[in-house]
């Protein structure tokens, strides 16, 4: 695994982000924007549907990201990443077709698509941002958002669990699926490169962990620690799936073990999005535990 | 040249997707609807048996078909696709992302009505749909213009001066499932006719630019202003395009007007598509009777011909609008067209809007001669 001195050495060449990125302070995504075009040298076309990444770019001409993006309606990224991929295979590029799609536009509104893109195993990757909800239009509730998360549209806490789309990724036998958290760049920028060249010809997904300083009410210091405690607390596991079988990711590997975790309450009460109630710690820490029972499955 | 021997006996779909084959289209993207079927069925066979290089994604919904396409224009491919009725519907926020975006895609529009009750069976709801999505609209009466009209909306889509996406509307089943006389051309024809595409812009990490991101209103307002003059220029485009046509085929279709008989009548008929086909007869048999009518075939609903129109209505009498479809709580969207027309160019000329053939009705001459009959009577409604 790369360091974070090479890490920062090896995104020398390749700046992913520019003068002009309108992203709030201590913004996750756009960190994870950073390293993963980084990660592919910018030699990508990114597809971004209606999401916090439409608007950061930019107004107008001024614009914040340093490689072409399509901007596109919420439903339609990965079929027109589709679209991009044959050309350019006609054409016989090496460039890498992103879509780079919030958890709104990938778990709800664009699901139909990036089904149908991933069953025709489109020569795309497809990069997930989660920030568990609408963070763009205010926090409302999204299908990505955890049980008990208070959103603008959840007020007192939503009542269903996430739809793990990383596990139906792996159920449509997509070759690759990883999930990553913006709190651990040298993991995301392996993922990534790993996922160009590796996997390349094929679908790829991978969704990354992005805490949002606003919709979360969490400080923007604290903001790479809720990333952690995802992590520690077992409620991010970060792993690879290779043809359906799943690899822990060095920093997760250890979080297998209940007794290791962190108590879930750390992760819960640096945020605004959960109470304390004992009900709400409890849904989160079964639902903790049954990703990992899930994962185990699949080792 | 021409292959003047070769006639062949093609349903009008047959004819759209051998014209799509001709005009090299690289990226196919599309998704089954009736009647429009059989276009995607001839394409999907034309690639996977190599006669055609290009790539053809079956996708999921026709929202994504459209999407397919636009990723493809984007990446500097020729694109094209088909559809239908509620098809078209469901991928209306893509039409107009591909509109309001500049991408000259071409789509074959099967017409059909809108559901419910289901019908399968054809009138204009679903092309008027897309009216001011930044699509140039066509409509062929017959078979053969079908055909001539998918090549020739290639070429103006992909002119410079006007570089916006086109549909080419046929008549459900009157057309699409009807065998007629179609002659073809051979590839060298429509190669020298029809150029590789020449994209105004495409994604390249060379270049790093994005598009159709954050857009301040000033900016927007250029944006749709291009387009306004686009469509003015593309009224030009059409008409030479059309006169280019006529050169190498000697098939001369009348641009964005076509008339049949007089262009000086007691009453002049105003249609699209084949009712406009079905209206010559009817001008015949009324001619038969010592009445004088002509037809005004509207071949461009979008650019809509508002100066030639006018100009032409000074000659009439009266107009009637025959249309396969209506606004409701107004009129139908032809009659309204040929009205802002007239004012517009303060032309007192009275128009009569006569709608039929809703739903697959069907509209015989003898009926539109009857209609006729009532127009030439009529002395003050209008």
């Amino acid at each position: 695994m790369v360091n974070s001195k090479q890490l920062v050495k090896l995104e020398m060449g390749a700046k992913a982000i520019e003068k002009g990125n309108l992203a709030c302070p201590g913004c996750q995504l756009n960190l994870a924007f950073k390293h993963s075009l980084s990660a592919l040298k910018n030699n990508a076309i990114v597809v971004v549907p209606a999401c916090c990444t439409s608007v950061i770019q930019g107004a107008g001409q001024g614009y914040g990201m340093h490689v072409p993006i399509f901007n596109t309606a919420f439903a339609s990224a990965p079929s027109v990443a589709s679209g991009i991929a044959r050309k350019l295979k006609l054409d016989g590029s090496d460039t890498t077709v992103v879509v780079w799609a919030g958890d709104g536009g990938t778990a709800d509104i664009g699901f139909a698509s990036l089904s149908g893109a991933a069953e025709r195993n489109e020569n795309i990757l497809y990069i997930m941002y989660d920030n568990q909800g609408y963070q763009n239009t205010g926090n409302q509730k999204s299908g990505a958002t955890p049980k008990g998360a208070k959103t603008s549209t959840t007020p007192y806490g939503k009542s269903n669990r996430r739809k793990d789309i990383a596990r139906i990724m792996i159920a449509q036998e997509v070759p690759y699926v990883a999930t990553a958290n913006a709190a651990y760049p040298e993991d995301l920028y392996e993922k990534i490169t790993r996922a160009a060249n590796e996997f390349k010809g094929n679908f790829r997904f991978i969704q990354i962990f992005s805490p949002c300083p606003p919709g979360w009410t969490v400080d923007t210091r604290d903001i790479v620690e809720v990333g952690k405690l995802a992590n520690s607390t077992g409620f991010w596991p970060m792993y690879e799936a290779v043809n359906g079988k799943v690899i822990l990711s060095k920093r997760s590997a250890r979080f297998m073990d209940p007794e290791k975790r962190t108590p879930v309450e750390e992760f819960l009460k640096i945020q605004g999005r959960f109470t304390d109630d004992p009900q709400v710690i409890k849904a989160v820490e079964d639902e903790i535990n049954d990703i990992w029972e899930w994962l185990k499955k699949f080792m | 040249m021409l292959d003047m021997g070769k006639v062949e006996i093609w349903t009008g779909n047959q004819a759209i997707a051998e014209a799509a084959i001709r005009s090299r289209p690289e990226v196919i993207a599309a998704y089954p609807i009736t009647p429009s079927t059989p276009i995607i069925e001839t394409l999907s066979k034309a690639v996977e048996t190599g006669r055609l290089r290009a790539e053809f994604i079956a996708v999921e919904s026709e929202h994504s078909a459209m999407a397919g396409v636009i990723g493809g224009a984007t990446a500097g491919a020729r694109v094209f696709t088909a559809t239908s009725s509620q098809g078209l519907l469901y991928m209306m926020e893509m039409i107009y992302w591909a509109g309001y975006g500049r991408l000259p895609i071409v789509i074959g529009l099967v017409n059909r009505a809108l559901a419910p009750g289901w019908s399968i069976w054809v009138d204009h709801q679903d092309a008027y749909s897309m009216r001011d999505a930044g699509w140039m609209q066509f409509f062929a009466k017959n078979n053969q213009e079908a055909y001539d009209l998918i090549i020739q909306a290639f070429k103006i889509a992909e002119n410079h001066d006007v570089y916006m996406p086109a549909a080419v509307n046929i008549d459900g089943f009157v057309l699409s499932h009807v065998a007629g006389q179609v002659m073809p051309l051979d590839q060298k024809t429509v190669d020298d006719f029809l150029p590789p595409l020449n994209p105004l812009f495409k994604l390249d990490p060379k270049n790093p630019v994005s598009f159709g991101s954050l857009t301040l209103p000033d900016d927007y307002r250029l944006l749709r202003q291009d387009l306004l003059d686009s469509m003015e220029r593309a009224k030009t485009v059409i008409e030479n395009v059309s006169k280019e046509w006529a050169e190498i085929t000697e098939r001369d279709w009348g641009g964005l007007v076509e008339i049949y008989g007089s262009e000086t009548a007691d009453v002049g008929i105003v249609a699209l598509g084949t009712i406009a086909e079905e209206a010559e007869e009817a001008v015949d048999l009324l001619k038969s009777q010592g009445l004088d009518a002509s037809v005004i075939r509207i071949r461009s609903f979008r650019p809509f011909p508002t100066e030639k129109i006018a100009k032409l209505a000074r000659n009439y009498g009266k107009l009637m609008v025959i249309d396969r479809g209506f606004s409701f709580g107004s009129s139908s969207p032809l009659a309204m067209e040929v009205r802002n027309a007239l004012y517009k160019n303060q032309v007192k000329v009275p128009v009569y809007s006569r709608p039929m053939g809703y739903g697959g009705t069907d509209v015989t001459y003898q009926e539109i001669a009857e209609v006729a009959q009532e127009v030439f009577k009529e002395e003050e409604e209008w």
